[in-house]
């Protein structure tokens, strides 16, 4: 009968100097180190690639979980490239942005925010190149840190008869035809009226855009590279407000893409789970929508809204006027610190119908900081691409400026 | 009250019974009564056993020392890729949650940092993807990794 003591006393003074012989599962290896492993370990060659699935996961839930802020969430990202197993459980373990609050893919920005808090992001102005870049908060709280993960970038075209913002997932790659393309805000001639066009469809039934730039799509085998069209999601205006260009302008958005209904107890809104730029569908049953409750499974093809159910629409919060301080004030809360005819909050208007208190929360804010320096945070039910157009609007607008 | 464990290269270890129930599966045969004769691990060699059953036994010695526990954790589970892979599985099947937590800690903090090439070189994974998931996979890198 063998003694386990005497077994572990041989066992450790052995294991100890095959520690040192190996590479130590450390820091990341060099791939030097990587071949020696591959050299001494003949046999298990590949034994990693078949490890059960529910100790994959386990090792994937631990990453999503520790890193759960930028930058270090780029490694959930980088778990979900390895291979098809590693992605279809990464994928499956990351929850979208209204219910975590966390962006973790690129598709996160086409999906709506937090219900209960605020996404907090920056917007940084290069007027020399006209683009803008949008930034997510690395740090949360009162002070504007320039710490921030990269979401999307805006450059402005202008056009003889309107201005076109172009919005992608790099900045240097800005044409639409870009596999990288999300999106595009289009102002009108006066700069009065803009529309927020996605290159994706953002809803089942949602009907293609008829523009010079669009093509007509019959078959699958698209090039990736080509967008299929653009759906009108959103509509801006601005106006005066009855004291002119003295007071403060009116701005109201309606939201095509999204319903009413959204906002209300139990609602919900669209969301994108993929992009399909090669692959799109016109018909109802698009693979790649989902909603919790399978709401939008009901749905036939044809607008969004139906007759009874209104789109969701947003209006800038009125500021009051402070008698002592001579000016118009909204509470942004320490978010935005510089006075600017820019800055607004937009709350859901109850179009139809009583005001509840759905119609109290603050859906987008939006203000100056700096020379070129603006915070955005924007919440459930827009995502942060239709929020960023919404701001884009914001600095083309002529209406109330000096 | 000791138990006797049979790896799957027939070494017996006897261990005495407050270690070895550490793995809940060894707990449940005890439990039915069925641990009267040797038990048979046949998913486990001699080799991962042995450490196996120094992380019981120190579990079960250091108990109420947390911080001699903690220090011994760290320093066992420094061993390369491929014992750690073998200790994954066996705590896996033997159901020892203290060990299989800190095993799969450990795969998770080799990974972190690196992209999904040195992820699969380090683990030696091949990449089945098409040539239409990659470039969304590229992609996506590049916006995740971007400065």
């Amino acid at each position: 009968m063998t003694n386990i003591r005497s077994i572990i006393q041989d066992m450790r003074s052995r294991s100890s100097r095959v520690v040192q012989d190996r590479f130590s599962a450390g820091p990341p290896s060099s791939s030097a180190a990587a071949a020696a492993v591959e050299v001494e370990d003949g046999m298990n060659q590949s034994c990693w690639a078949n490890m059960p699935q529910e100790l994959l996961r386990e090792v994937l839930l631990k990453i999503e979980a520790s890193e759960s802020a930028w930058p270090l969430r780029k490694n959930v990202v980088a778990c979900a490239g390895v291979c098809r197993s590693w992605r279809h459980i990464t994928k499956e373990i990351v929850k979208i942005p209204e219910l975590s609050g966390i962006l973790t893919f690129p598709i996160s920005v086409k999906q709506p925010g937090a219900r209960d808090s605020l996404i907090q992001c920056f917007i940084k102005r290069n007027r020399s190149s006209q683009t803008y870049y949008l930034y997510l908060s690395c740090t949360n709280g009162p002070a504007i840190a320039e710490d921030g993960k990269f979401l999307l970038a805006a450059r402005k075209c202008r056009r003889p008869t309107c201005t076109d913002y172009i919005i992608s997932l790099h900045a240097d790659e800005m044409s639409k035809g870009s596999s990288t393309y999300i999106g595009k805000l289009r102002s009108n001639f006066l700069g009065t009226k803009f529309t927020i066009f996605d290159g994706q469809p953002p809803h089942a039934g949602a009907k293609i855009t008829k523009s010079r730039s669009t093509r007509m799509v019959n078959s699958k085998q698209i090039s990736p590279r080509v967008p299929a069209g653009n759906y009108s999601v959103a509509h801006i205006s601005y106006e005066l407000n009855v004291l002119g260009s003295r007071g403060p302008r009116r701005m109201q958005c309606t939201v095509d893409a999204i319903p009413s209904s959204a906002i209300e107890p139990g609602g919900v809104a669209p969301t994108q789970m993929d992009f399909s730029l090669g692959n799109v569908d016109f018909f109802p049953s698009m693979p790649f929508l989902r909603s919790k409750s399978n709401h939008m499974e009901t749905f036939s093809s044809g607008p969004l809204a139906s007759q009874k159910d209104g789109v969701l629409v947003l209006k800038n919060k009125a500021p009051r006027w402070h008698e002592q301080l001579q000016c118009w004030c909204l509470n942004f809360h320490g978010r935005v610190t510089v006075a600017s005819v820019k800055n607004f909050q937009l709350v859901a208007s109850p179009e139809n119908g009583p005001s509840g208190p759905e119609h109290e929360k603050i859906i987008l804010q939006f203000g100056k900081v700096g020379e070129d320096l603006f915070t955005m945070d924007f919440r459930y039910p827009i995502s942060a691409f239709q929020a960023f157009a919404i701001c884009l609007s914001s600095f083309d607008t002529k209406i109330a400026c000096e | 009250m000791a138990l006797e464990l049979k790896s799957s290269d027939n070494k017996i270890f006897e261990v005495e019974e407050l270690v070895a129930v550490q793995s809940e599966t060894i707990k449940s045969l005890v439990e039915d009564g069925c641990a009267d004769n040797v038990i048979p691990l046949p998913n486990v060699d001699s080799k991962t056993l042995e450490l196996v059953l120094d992380w019981c036994k120190n579990h079960v010695d250091m108990k109420l020392d947390e911080e001699k526990l903690k220090e011994y954790e760290d320093k066992f589970i420094e061993v390369d890729q491929a014992v750690l892979y073998d200790l994954l599985l066996a705590a896996n099947y033997l159901n020892i949650k203290d060990l299989l937590n800190r095993a799969c800690q450990k795969v998770a903090d080799m990974l972190k940092g690196k992209t999904p090439e040195q992820i699969r070189e380090t683990l030696n994974i091949v990449n089945d993807f098409s040539p239409e998931e990659e470039e969304e996979i590229r992609k996506e890198n590049l916006w995740a990794f971007e400065e």
